[in-house]
């Protein structure tokens, strides 16, 4: 029978320049699926403890999902993994477009670099034969030129991932970028890539990708896409208003998926700008802003009825029929770029107070091609801004820039300065904990992060399970693995036993109870991500809900394994607490990854959507932990939790 | 599984050329071989092999077909999700995606940019989640390039 993944990964070692073919066998596969689980099994077994993050003994990994290519939908994720620069911790950031099914065309599951290489390289694949070629000539280029380029050399279908000027110059808060502008971003892994001299992956496989039941995957698929593209008749105009009403609702009720896909549709990630804005989930000024301080009026250039009027053409990942990306027409020097998303629009936008719609275009595709994280180089210029509003800053030390909130002149500046290292830009490339370090003089206090990645815009105060997943999960600072909100979309409960289903209304205030219903909420949403990230799943497919998307029973028809919805919710769990034991491993303590106390409300807000909300994250640990079987006081994996999940 | 070659292989190269995936080699005039750990049974070389040698990969003779009757694929538009399958499925690279939308819509569409490339294996027909694809005999097929072209 057919498998779904190609048993086999390339190890190269870039210091000695060789590269390794090797079978892994099928218990892995069993126990932690591909993806960010045969990620986690590697770098867990194979990294030194206390391995320099920018160091020969950091291994990086190109790893695709389980799913990807079986006939699913929604499976084209891949995930890059490797020890963060950033935060010191297990590092992984998810990327769509069309690189997941290329790595397995290649015969391989995941691609892994450990070492680094005296001289610029890349790698190139073709037909089951793989070799490092010299990228001299690639140094220096930006990510989309560089691209353009291995594109012509070797015909559209080979499949590119890149690192622009900011990872060659190992700004910590970089990525690597594929597809134009498709960007695995987080936990500054295009760092690692910089620093390992390896500028590029070049893939160019045909082999097939296999599933154990084609005909069940393809009913599964179509009885799917009964759930997905419903128009939505809701005006553009309206949305602000939506946010407005779910902020002085006091009751809301579970929320349904479907809508979201529907408005991603239409709009892509956009949809939600002015929507969250107005609802309080949009940190605004430095995460010390609310909504009154960008009324509608002002916000009104985010529209996201503006950004469609723009698009050309909607942009899909691979095996996606929701599409929520668009090539989008600029003004200025780059006549393409993909539209910005959500997190970029506020990150450039909303949390700098800038509401120039054409800046946050040119800045998206300048960092797209530089390779940086948008969400850390908007938040480490929001920083930048507060420093230099409160005096921290000077003139002098910004190199003539007046960095005032909402000075679109003066934040575009600082952005190209960070992109290019120069004078501020320099101090500022590596994110604002590090930036913070280096200015003193309390700029700390200003400072958003979780153990020194930024998080993404979305505001823990207004809905605190943000908080949870920034601070406690393995991967400090990511938005993409649960939320009380994603609980509800997931709708989990209507297939795993023993899991909680909320409320058909409930106030909002009790979001902010601590109770174990919201510790089994999360550590649901931890597992499922994870199994998600292992299956190459996306986390908006996700949304249309568990009974909708089949997940489960596309693993098991592409598997032929026979498992039960709980069945998989353990590997996720596994998954989840193997990234833990390689966070303690490498000797973390998960304690100090909560995230900054502005983002948790400790000096709660005097206005606006969140005023006088806070968020217990001591007690939130302790639940969520306890509910892994990890010590509910320092969140470190017990014996016999890594005894029961077999992780040596 | 992969097709294979048997004796009667005069060594021509007409499947070296078309081969997608790199899998035959053997020098002029010598008897062929096919790896079969590159193989993707797309059936290439037995639909271009004068001298019927090849078998497929249940040992069944493949029977040549003159290159213009190989079938090709046309688009259903309006059962197309634009999910890349497709595009991704083809090992020639002879299908892709559109840069412009639909007629009428906003999604882009796959289509046959390059026929002559086309070597007729259906993986993009097999691989739709939409059964948006069929695998078509040329005059169809060259139809169907001509309306999408000009769509």
């Amino acid at each position: 029978m057919n498998k779904p993944y190609m048993g086999k990964i390339l190890m190269v070692d870039l210091s000695s320049g060789t590269l390794t073919e090797e079978e892994i066998p099928d218990r892995v596969y069993e126990q932690y699926l591909s993806g960010m689980g045969l990620g986690a099994y590697i770098l867990y077994n194979r990294m030194p403890a206390g391995a320099d993050p920018l160091g020969p003994d950091n291994i990086l990994g190109f790893c695709s999902g389980f799913l990807t290519g079986t006939g699913s939908l929604f499976s084209g994720r891949w995930t890059l993994v490797g020890k963060s620069p950033l935060t010191g911790c297990w590092g992984d950031a998810n990327c769509g477009g069309t690189f997941s099914p290329a790595i397995k065309h290649c015969g391989y599951d995941a691609i892994f670099f450990s070492g680094i290489s005296s001289n610029p390289v890349y790698l190139y694949v073709k037909n089951g034969k793989a070799v490092l070629k010299d990228a001299g000539d690639l140094w220096g280029r930006d990510a989309v030129e560089t691209e353009e380029v291995l594109k012509k050399q070797y015909g559209p279908k080979a499949a590119v991932a890149v690192i622009g000027p900011s990872g060659e110059k190992v700004s910590l808060i970089s990525g690597v970028c594929s597809d134009r502008g498709r960007i695995a971003a987080r936990s500054g892994l295009g760092a690692v890539m910089g620093v390992k001299k390896l500028k590029a992956v070049v893939l160019e496989g045909v082999q097939r990708i296999g599933a154990g039941d084609p005909e069940a995957m393809k009913r599964l698929s179509r009885h799917c896409l009964k759930w997905v593209n419903f128009p939505l008749p809701l005006p553009g105009w309206m949305l602000g208003f939506v946010g407005a009403f779910l902020r002085v609702t006091p009751v809301v009720f579970p929320q349904d998926g479907i809508l979201y896909s529907s408005i991603l549709r239409k709009w892509g990630t956009g949809g939600m700008n002015q929507t969250s804005i107005e609802m309080g989930d949009s940190p605004l000024k430095n995460w010390d802003g609310s909504n009154r301080d960008l009324p509608m009026s002002r916000s009104r250039t985010i529209n996201p009825d503006i950004i469609r009027s723009m698009e050309i053409v909607k942009y899909h990942c691979y095996s996606c029929p929701v599409g929520c990306g668009g090539i989008c027409a600029t003004k200025g020097k780059y006549p393409h770029t993909h539209k910005p998303e959500y997190e970029s629009v506020l990150a450039l936008g909303g949390l700098c107070m800038n509401e120039d719609l054409d800046s946050i275009f040119y800045l998206n595709e300048l960092l797209n091609r530089a390779g940086m994280d948008t969400i850390s180089a908007g938040a480490t210029a929001a920083f930048a801004v507060e420093c230099y509003e409160k005096g921290i800053l000077t003139k002098e030390d910004t190199g003539g820039l007046e960095l005032k909130w909402g000075n679109t002149e003066a934040i575009v500046a600082l952005i190209r300065k960070m992109v290019n290292r120069e004078g501020i830009g320099d101090l500022l490339a590596d994110g604002t904990k590090i930036a913070a370090q280096k200015i003193g003089k309390g700029s700390e206090a200003y400072t958003v992060h979780a153990g020194g990645q930024e998080p993404a815009m979305h505001d823990g105060r207004c809905d605190p399970g943000f908080n949870v997943h920034y601070s406690l999960e393995p991967t400090p600072g990511r938005h993409t693995l649960g939320a009380h909100l994603y609980y509800e979309m997931f709708q989990l409960w209507k297939r795993v036993k023993g899991i909680p289903k909320p409320a058909p209304l409930f106030t909002k205030n009790s979001k902010f109870k601590v109770d174990g219903e919201k510790a089994r909420m999360a550590a649901a949403c931890s597992k499922f991500m994870s199994l998600a990230n292992g299956a190459g799943m996306c986390m908006f497919g996700l949304f249309i809900g568990a009974k909708r998307v089949p997940t489960f029973d596309w693993l098991n028809a592409a598997s032929g394994w026979n498992r039960m919805p709980e069945d998989y919710m353990a590997v996720g769990e596994r998954i989840q607490t193997l990234k833990q034991a390689f966070n303690v491993k490498h000797g973390i303590e998960p304690r100090n990854n909560f995230i900054s106390s502005r983002a948790l409300g400790t000096i709660p807000q005097q206005e606006g959507a969140n005023k006088g909300r806070s968020v217990d994250i001591e007690k939130l640990a302790e639940g969520y932990w306890g509910e892994f079987g990890w010590d509910a006081a320092t969140g470190k994996p017990k014996e016999e939790t890594l005894r029961k999940l077999g992780i040596q | 599984m992969a097709y294979t070659i048997t004796e009667k292989c005069n060594g021509c190269g007409a499947c070296v050329r078309l081969c997608p995936a790199g899998a035959i080699s053997g020098e002029k005039k010598k008897l062929h071989t096919i790896d079969a750990d590159l193989c993707i049974e797309c059936g290439a070389c037995g639909r271009v092999c004068p001298q019927s040698a090849l078998l497929d990969a249940a040992g069944t003779p493949c029977v040549m077909i003159k290159r213009s009757e190989w079938p090709k694929p046309e688009v259903l538009l309006k059962a197309c999700i634009a999910c890349n399958i497709c595009v991704d499925a083809c090992p020639v690279g002879c299908l892709v995606m559109s840069d412009v939308p639909r007629d009428k819509g906003v999604d882009a569409f796959p289509y046959l940019k390059d026929p002559r490339a086309c070597i007729g294996c259906g993986f993009c027909s097999k691989a739709c989640p939409a059964d948006a694809l069929v695998m078509k005999k040329p005059a169809g097929a060259a139809k169907t390039v001509a309306a999408v072209e000009s769509a």
